[in-house]
């Protein structure tokens, strides 16, 4: 790269709650870095005179009229400046929660985060929810300041109770904390230089803060992160050539590459990679837009992605995905929903696996995040890892109504897991798991059935004991509110409890798995980590989790304890998928959608799953194939 | 691509081709000026070489002289499609500035491209404007949806990413902003690298230049010696002005511009 080469700009969006002061800190760096012309500086003067107000330096990015008048931010503007000759571009976003949406598109095209908070007041409402949407669209790395540090005196004490919040919430939300600095941007303090006023603080001041992140590598290593380009177009302008243009969003690609498209899975070389009219490069990097030629010729259209061969991005019609709900319109459970992912789109169906909802509301509307199913008309192409194609939108027919990132694919279930090899007893003496095992005439295991209240578990539980009984097998049932009863009376529905609940069952089930015996546990289990720490208890190669999923407002519908209604009257709190949470497994070895399918046809895909994992003998499930026609049965071998 | 042009560059292809893609009766605004000499320039790269939109000129008749001379040998040189639009009604009953700068804006620009679109049934229009030339501008999006002509500057829609909003209801069209991000100094730079040809008026003479063009009435030049684009980098680097103080219809009050941008001028 040549040295007259400018570097490129690092964008920083400013975020947090309303009248934390987002606006002056930005209006602050843009008067006293000098980058603002003097006649917008003066006629902004000029309106403060008139309004018979002090200079406020908002209003160089506030505007609107209604900006103005209300002292507010409505929508987000974004304003170069350099400072020790290093460049940025600063990304004003709203504050206010009904303007989530022109937050969320302002943080959709930053490269760090700026979250401004209020000493006096330490984080509120919108600074969770402005965290949770930097997390979203894919920042890492955020700058916390505490503003305001001249209205209490820039005192110690006070700083430390907001820095040691907000900490805490960036790392629930798995973001990089890069510093904490104290600041008061009505004042200029510890913006552009240290300040005398907080001896107690030894950090950096704010503009050193981000100089420095400047200089960290966020450009990465295209070598490293596979080839991807979107495919937006072909042209053919000229008689002879076809060109297949898009852009690179990840990694590198040469010419004479080998190639593939997906999802539909067509193959090529690469011929040329045309920038420009009369500029062929023989190579390209994430950024670029390009055309490319190919050595033969192949029929394709947009909304593919291509790759190369041994580096494919997953093609699925179903994914699992985080989601922010930024439409005017809420959340319509069954309504058709257009997904654009990557320059692929499709029709698809969302069912929200678990979302915080609001008790007395229970839907999924503006601000609001939550876990998703995603069901598309036609096989996309995606990624699931951090790089590559992992955003995308859903639109209805009047608006873009959420973002969203991929979490993971639905998983298959990896075959052929190793024959337990543990021993359990050391010591001599006791029956042997084997030995009941041979008396049996098939093996132990444990069905970890997870999902929440109402989605189905007690009973697919009670017609797989039923169907294994009927055939002879060891068989029972940990319900998780019968043991409520007995076993776990004590134990009542905080997250420390609900975790003693799991152990105790995964406890028991291991008891009984040492029988031979094939135990179903029925339990909500909200937490991955408490049922990792099952699988861990139980042993891997006899632990089968299953998914049953149901979307929540199915679930509220049957309400077949009573519960969503509890919760929803208030006499109840903290119900899994709507005041607590529930997190949904990442690879169940089988998942159940009881919306779709019937409780017979489930019990026969757990049948199928015991067979398939040499639980029970092939003879038994020979028999087990009843009258339940086709039935969409989740394909947990799917290995491409 | 390293470099904060050739990203700025990369960026503008990638939307122009978007717009392409996604929809029927694309053209693009034209006024002569730097940035949308640009705009012309980055269309061209975004399609191997050609111009495969026509290209609209909004006539208001008060033009600098010098403008139409050198559009007309531009538009030939470069066999352009040009569709050049005006409001012909209020011409012919003596529309001018005399009658009030605003009232004149949009008589003979937003009305004349209005008409325009609706004559041709342009569906999406490229113009070159930029965040950092004034406050309202400030406020766009990329793509931004126009209902009946207006700007719903308090209600836009969200822009994540690089998914733009093409798949609204049928009576919506649109307004694409590929040179949103770009700032004035960017735009020169990227001139003098690419060796554009750009209307002279830009360049001093008898030291005056147009920093921004317009119409002849109620656009003025500023003292400069800057004859070459190195002199004009060099100029702008120092300069504290902003770019439309020339330009007489922005400083008729505070939001002259938000209000006659939400009518639909450019």
């Amino acid at each position: 790269m040549s040295k007259t080469l400018e570097n490129d700009l690092l964008k920083v969006v400013v975020v947090g709650h309303v009248d934390h002061g987002k606006s002056t800190l930005i209006g602050r760096l843009l008067v006293d870095t000098g980058k603002v012309p003097e006649d917008r500086v003066s006629s902004v003067e000029r309106l403060c005179r008139e309004k018979g107000i002090s200079f406020e330096p908002a209003f160089l990015l506030d505007g609107f009229e209604e900006e103005r008048d209300q002292g507010i931010t409505i929508d987000t503007t974004r304003v170069n400046f350099e400072y020790d000759g290093k460049r940025f571009c600063i990304i004003d976003a709203p504050g206010h929660a009904e303007f989530l949406r022109n937050m969320t598109t302002a943080a959709s095209h930053a490269d760090v985060g700026v979250l401004v908070i209020d000493c006096q007041q330490g984080p509120r409402a919108q600074t969770l929810q402005h965290i949770r949407s930097l997390a979203m669209v894919g920042i890492t790395d955020v700058i916390v300041v505490i503003n305001k540090m001249d209205k209490v005196d820039y005192s110690q004490v006070e700083f430390d109770a907001s820095a040691t919040a907000v900490r805490q919430t960036l790392k629930e939300e798995a973001l990089n904390c890069v510093a904490v600095v104290p600041i008061s941007a009505q004042a200029g303090t510890n913006i552009f230089d240290s300040s005398d006023r907080m001896p107690w603080y030894s950090g950096k001041h704010l503009l050193k803060v981000l100089c420095e992140l400047e200089q960290r590598d966020y450009t990465s290593k295209h070598d490293e992160q596979p080839f991807r380009m979107v495919l937006q177009d072909i042209y053919r302008f000229d008689e002879e050539q076809r060109y297949f243009a898009g852009r690179v969003v990840s990694g590198q690609i040469n010419v004479g590459d080998d190639v593939v498209f997906s999802p539909s899975a067509k193959a090529a070389r690469i011929k040329e990679i045309r920038q420009f009219p009369g500029l062929t490069l023989a190579s390209a990097v994430k950024g670029d837009s390009i055309a490319l030629t190919l050595t033969h010729d192949i029929f394709l259209e947009r909304g593919e992605i291509v790759s190369r061969p041994h580096e494919l991005p997953e093609i699925e019609t179903e994914f699992c995905a985080r989601i922010v709900w930024i439409g005017k319109e809420p959340f319509a459970p069954g309504a058709e929903y257009t997904i654009k992912i990557g320059t692929a789109e499709s029709k698809c169906s969302i069912s929200i696996v678990t979302a915080e909802l609001k008790p007395e509301e229970a839907v999924l509307q503006n601000g609001m995040f939550a876990d998703v199913l995603i069901k598309s008309e036609h096989p996309l192409a995606f990624d699931t890892s951090r790089f590559g194609v992992v955003n995308f939108v859903l639109c209805s027919k009047l608006e873009t109504s959420a973002a969203g990132l991929v979490v993971e694919k639905v998983e298959a279930l990896v075959q052929n897991m190793s024959p337990a090899k543990r021993a359990i007893f050391k010591e001599t003496g006791f029956v042997e798991r084997q030995e009941f095992e041979n008396l049996h005439g098939h093996k132990g295991g444990v069905v970890w059935l997870t999902g929440l209240s109402g989605a189905g578990k007690s009973t697919l539980a009670k017609l797989i004991e039923r169907r294994l009984f009927s055939e002879g097998c060891r068989v029972v049932v940990l319900d998780g509110d019968n043991l409520r009863h007995g076993l776990c009376a004590d134990l009542g529905f905080s997250a420390a409890d609900r975790s003693e609940n799991v152990r105790r069952i995964a406890q028991m089930s291991r008891l009984l798995l040492n029988t031979g015996t094939i135990v179903i546990v029925a339990c909500v289990s909200p937490y991955k980590k408490d049922r990792e720490a099952a699988r861990e208890i139980i042993g891997k190669e006899s632990f089968f989790e299953v998914f049953v999923f149901c979307p929540l407002e199915v679930c509220q519908s049957r309400d077949p304890k009573g519960l969503y209604a509890k919760s929803k009257s208030g006499e109840m709190g903290g119900l899994s998928g709507i005041g607590a949470p529930y997190q949904p497994p990442s690879s169940p070895a089988l998942r159940i959608n009881s919306n779709e399918i019937n409780p017979e046809a489930s019990r026969d895909a757990v049948i199928d799953l015991l067979l398939s994992q040499r639980v029970i003998a092939a003879q038994l499930a020979s028999k087990q194939r009843s009258t339940h026609g086709q039935v969409d049965l989740e394909p947990v071998l799917d290995i491409r | 691509m390293t470099d904060h042009l050739s990203r700025l560059e990369n960026e503008s292809v990638f939307i122009i081709r978007e717009a392409y893609s996604r929809v029927e009766n694309l053209a693009a605004l034209w006024s002569m000026g730097k940035d949308s000499t640009v705009l012309l320039h980055l269309i061209r790269k975004a399609f191997v070489g050609h111009v495969p939109i026509p290209i609209v000129h909004i006539d208001t008749s008060y033009k600098i002289p010098e403008m139409i001379s050198w559009r007309d040998d531009f538009v030939k040189r470069h066999g352009l499609r040009l569709i050049i639009g005006s409001n012909k009604q209020a011409l012919a009953d003596g529309m001018g500035p005399h009658q009030g700068r605003l009232t004149c804006c949009g008589s003979l620009k937003t009305e004349a491209l209005l008409s325009t679109v609706r004559e041709h049934k342009i569906k999406a229009l490229f113009v070159g404007i930029r965040h950092d030339e004034e406050a309202s501008r400030g406020k766009e999006r990329i793509v931004s949806p126009r209902m009946s002509d207006a700007w719903s500057y308090k209600d836009q829609p969200a822009e994540l990413w690089d998914y733009y909003n093409f798949h609204l209801p049928a009576e919506v069209d649109y307004r694409i902003h590929p040179l949103l991000h770009w700032t004035e100094i960017d735009i020169w730079k990227y001139i003098q690298r690419e060796d554009l040809e750009l209307i002279p008026l830009y360049y001093a003479r008898d030291g005056v230049r147009y920093r921004s063009l317009g119409c002849a009435p109620c656009t003025g030049t500023i003292a400069s010696t800057a004859s070459s684009v190195e002199e004009i980098i060099k100029e702008l680097e120092t300069s504290r002005t902003g770019e439309r103080a020339g330009r007489a219809q922005d400083q008729e009050h505070t939001y002259a511009m938000q209000r006659l941008r939400s009518g639909g001028y450019m």
